[in-house]
C-alpha cells in the first residue's frame, strides 16, 4: 500500500512529518514523503507518479484551512485520482473550535479521514479501519 | 612543423569562424557557398598548415542546438525534472505536454530533434496508453527517448519504433536522477554537430574531438576572473547568429535541481540575430515594452524592415532586452534568475562586434528600471576578443 505524506503549505514542522513517516513504515506502508512546505498540487502529482492509494496531509500551524478549500477543485482536474483515499491530520484550525464542526468542514473539503488534534497511532488505526472497510487491506 | 606549447583554436559559428593562436586571433565571415573546411583553408590556410592535427582544437555552434518536446505525467515531477535536465544539456524545449491532456495539445509542425517521454516511479506502471501512441504518430521527430517507469518500458518499446529506453529519471523517493538522460542528450547534441557533413570534413585537420561551443564557454566560466574583472554572481550572454545562450551561476536560481556543474545554460533558439532575424522581430513585437524601448533608442518600428548596420545594432539591443525579460519574473520562461543580485553581465559572441558598451548599458538600465523597477545596474563587460572561448578551449 503506497502512501504520500507531507506537510502542507508554508509549514516547517519537520519532526511531526518524520514521526508520521516512521510510523507508516513501521505499519508496512510504502511511504513517499514530500517533506515540509509542500503545495497541494505536489501531493496530487506525487499520487499520479507513484500510483499511491492514500494521500496523508499533515498541518500543524493551522494553514490547512486555507489549502483545504482548494482540494476538491484541484483534485477534479486529475483524471486518475477518483479512488485516492484522502486523509488530513494535525492542528487543523487557527484558534479553537468544536471538533465535530472541524471534522465536518474538512470532510466537506473532500477528505475521507480527518484527525484534528488526534494522536498519531489513533489516526493510523482509523486509516487501517477505512482501508479494511473498502477492502483495500 | 608545430610550434611548441601552441594550440590552434577554431570556432565555427553560424556566421563567423574564429581562429586563435598564442599570438593572434582572426575572425572571418563564413562563405555559405563553400564547405566550411574549404572556406577555412582558403582564408586561414597558412595558419592552419603551421599546426599538426594534435594541436588543433575545434568547436562549433553552427547548428544552433537541438529541439525537444517533453511528454510527462505531472508538472511537479516528471515534466519538471525532464525540463531541467534538457535545459541543462543545452536543448531548446519546444513544448511540454501534460500527458493526461495530450489530446488537447496541437501537434508541432516542425521536425522535433528529440521527444522525451517520462512518468512514474519504477514501482508504478500503466501510465501511458493509446493516446500517447496516437499523438506520436502525428509527430515528426528524429529521436525519441523514454525515461519513465521501468514497468512501462516494455510496452513503450513495443509500441514506439526506435525508442531509446534509459533508466528512470525519478527515483523511488521521487527525487531526480539526471545522469543518464543528461548524458544521452549531451551526446545527441555532440553527434548532431559531428554529424553535419561540413563538420565531419574538419576532422581532416584535427585529431581532437570537436565540441559544441556552449560546452567550451561553460567550461571557461570558473576561470573567467583570469581575463575579466567579473564580480560574482554574474551571467554571461552569448548572442550569436542563430541562437542566444545564457550561462548563469546556480546561486542565481532557487529551483535548480541539477548538481553536477556550477554553471547552467539556457538556449533561446529564436533569439539569434542573423539567421533567425524574423523570429527575433516576431518575439520583439510580442513584447509590450519593446515599442517603449524603441522610443528610448530613438527609432521607430520601421527599423524592423530596414537592412542596414543600424538595424542590426538595434536588433542586437532588442535581443539583450528580450533575453533579460525571459529570465525575469516577467518572461515566464523556465527559470527566473535573481537578477537583482547580479553584479556583472558578460557579453560574448557576434554581438560584441556590433555593439559598444554604451549601447548595452542603456538596455540594461532600461530593463532594470522598466521590468524590475530598480535602479540596480550590473556592470556590463564585453568579451570583444573572444577571450572566454579561448580560455574554455585551453582548459
Amino acid at each position: 500500500m503506497k502512501v504520500i505524506t507531507g506537510v502542507v503549505g508554508n509549514d516547517i514542522h519537520v519532526v511531526a512529518n518524520r514521526l508520521i513517516d516512521l510510523s507508516l513504515r513501521a505499519r508496512g506502508y510504502e511511504v513517499f514523503n514530500l517533506g515540509v512546505n509542500t503545495h497541494l498540487e505536489e501531493f496530487f502529482d506525487a499520487a499520479v507518479e507513484t500510483g499511491a492509494e492514500v494521500l496523508m496531509i499533515s498541518s500543524l500551524n493551522g494553514e490547512a484551512e486555507g489549502w483545504g478549500r482548494e482540494v476538491k477543485l484541484l483534485k477534479s482536474r486529475y483524471r486518475t485520482l477518483d479512488d485516492l483515499l484522502m486523509m488530513i491530520g494535525g492542528n487543523l484550525v487557527v484558534g479553537s473550535g468544536r471538533t465535530e464542526d472541524i471534522v465536518a468542514r474538512y470532510k466537506n473539503y473532500g477528505f475521507d479521514i480527518v484527525c484534528h488534534q488526534v494522536d498519531l497511532n489513533t489516526g493510523l488505526d482509523m486509516l487501517a479501519e477505512l482501508l479494511q472497510e473498502r477492502g483495500l487491506q | 612543423m608545430s610550434q611548441e606549447n601552441q594550440k590552434l583554436l577554431i570556432d565555427v559559428g553560424s556566421t563567423y569562424f574564429k581562429i586563435s593562436t598564442l599570438d593572434s586571433i582572426e575572425q572571418h565571415f563564413r562563405d555559405f557557398n563553400k564547405d566550411i573546411l574549404d572556406d577555412l583553408m582558403n582564408k586561414c590556410g597558412d595558419t592552419v598548415s603551421r599546426f599538426q592535427k594534435d594541436d588543433i582544437y575545434i568547436c562549433s555552434s553552427a547548428n544552433g542546438g537541438l529541439s525537444a518536446l517533453i511528454i510527462g505525467v505531472t508538472n511537479s515531477f516528471s515534466l519538471k525534472y525532464a525540463t531541467n535536465i534538457a535545459f541543462n544539456s543545452g536543448i531548446n524545449i519546444i513544448d511540454t505536454i501534460l500527458y493526461q491532456n495530450i489530446e488537447d495539445y496541437s501537434v508541432p509542425s516542425d521536425i522535433i530533434d528529440v521527444v522525451i517521454i517520462v512518468g512514474g516511479v519504477n514501482s508504478h506502471g500503466g501510465l501511458f496508453s493509446g493516446a500517447l501512441y496516437s499523438y506520436l504518430s502525428q509527430l515528426n521527430y528524429s529521436n525519441i527517448v523514454f525515461v519513465g517507469s521501468e514497468q512501462d518500458a516494455p510496452a513503450i518499446s513495443k509500441e514506439i519504433e526506435k525508442v531509446v529506453v534509459l533508466p528512470n529519471i525519478i527515483d523511488d523517493r521521487l527525487h531526480i536522477v539526471e545522469q543518464h538522460l543528461k548524458e544521452y542528450l549531451t551526446n545527441l547534441y555532440q553527434q548532431d554537430i559531428e554529424g553535419k557533413e561540413d563538420i565531419k570534413h574538419l576532422y581532416s585537420i584535427t585529431a581532437n574531438q570537436i565540441f559544441s561551443t556552449p560546452y567550451i564557454v561553460n567550461r571557461a566560466l570558473p576561470y573567467i576572473s583570469q581575463k575579466f574583472p567579473v564580480a560574482d554572481p554574474f551571467i554571461l550572454l552569448d548572442i550569436g547568429g542563430a541562437t542566444t545562450d545564457i550561462h548563469y551561476s546556480k546561486d542565481l536560481v532557487e529551483d535548480n535541481l541539477t548538481t553536477e556543474n556550477e554553471y547552467d545554460r539556457l538556449v533561446f533558439k529564436r533569439l539569434g540575430v542573423y539567421k533567425s532575424r524574423q523570429s527575433l522581430i516576431l518575439a520583439a513585437q510580442g513584447n509590450e515594452f519593446v515599442y517603449e524601448l524603441l522610443t528610448h533608442l530613438k527609432v521607430t518600428e520601421k527599423i524592423f524592415i530596414d537592412q542596414n548596420e543600424k538595424a542590426t545594432r538595434i536588433l542586437m539591443q532588442l535581443a539583450i532586452f528580450l533575453v533579460l525579460c525571459k529570465t525575469s519574473h516577467y518572461g515566464q520562461a523556465y527559470v527566473n534568475l535573481k537578477l537583482l543580485s547580479v553584479n556583472s553581465i558578460v557579453f560574448t559572441g557576434g554581438i560584441t562586434k556590433v555593439l559598444a558598451i554604451e549601447d548595452i548599458e542603456t538596455i540594461i538600465a532600461f530593463f532594470y528600471r522598466k521590468i524590475l523597477s530598480s535602479g540596480h545596474r550590473p556592470v556590463a563587460i564585453l568579451d570583444s576578443n573572444y577571450d572566454i572561448w579561448t580560455l574554455g578551449a585551453k582548459v
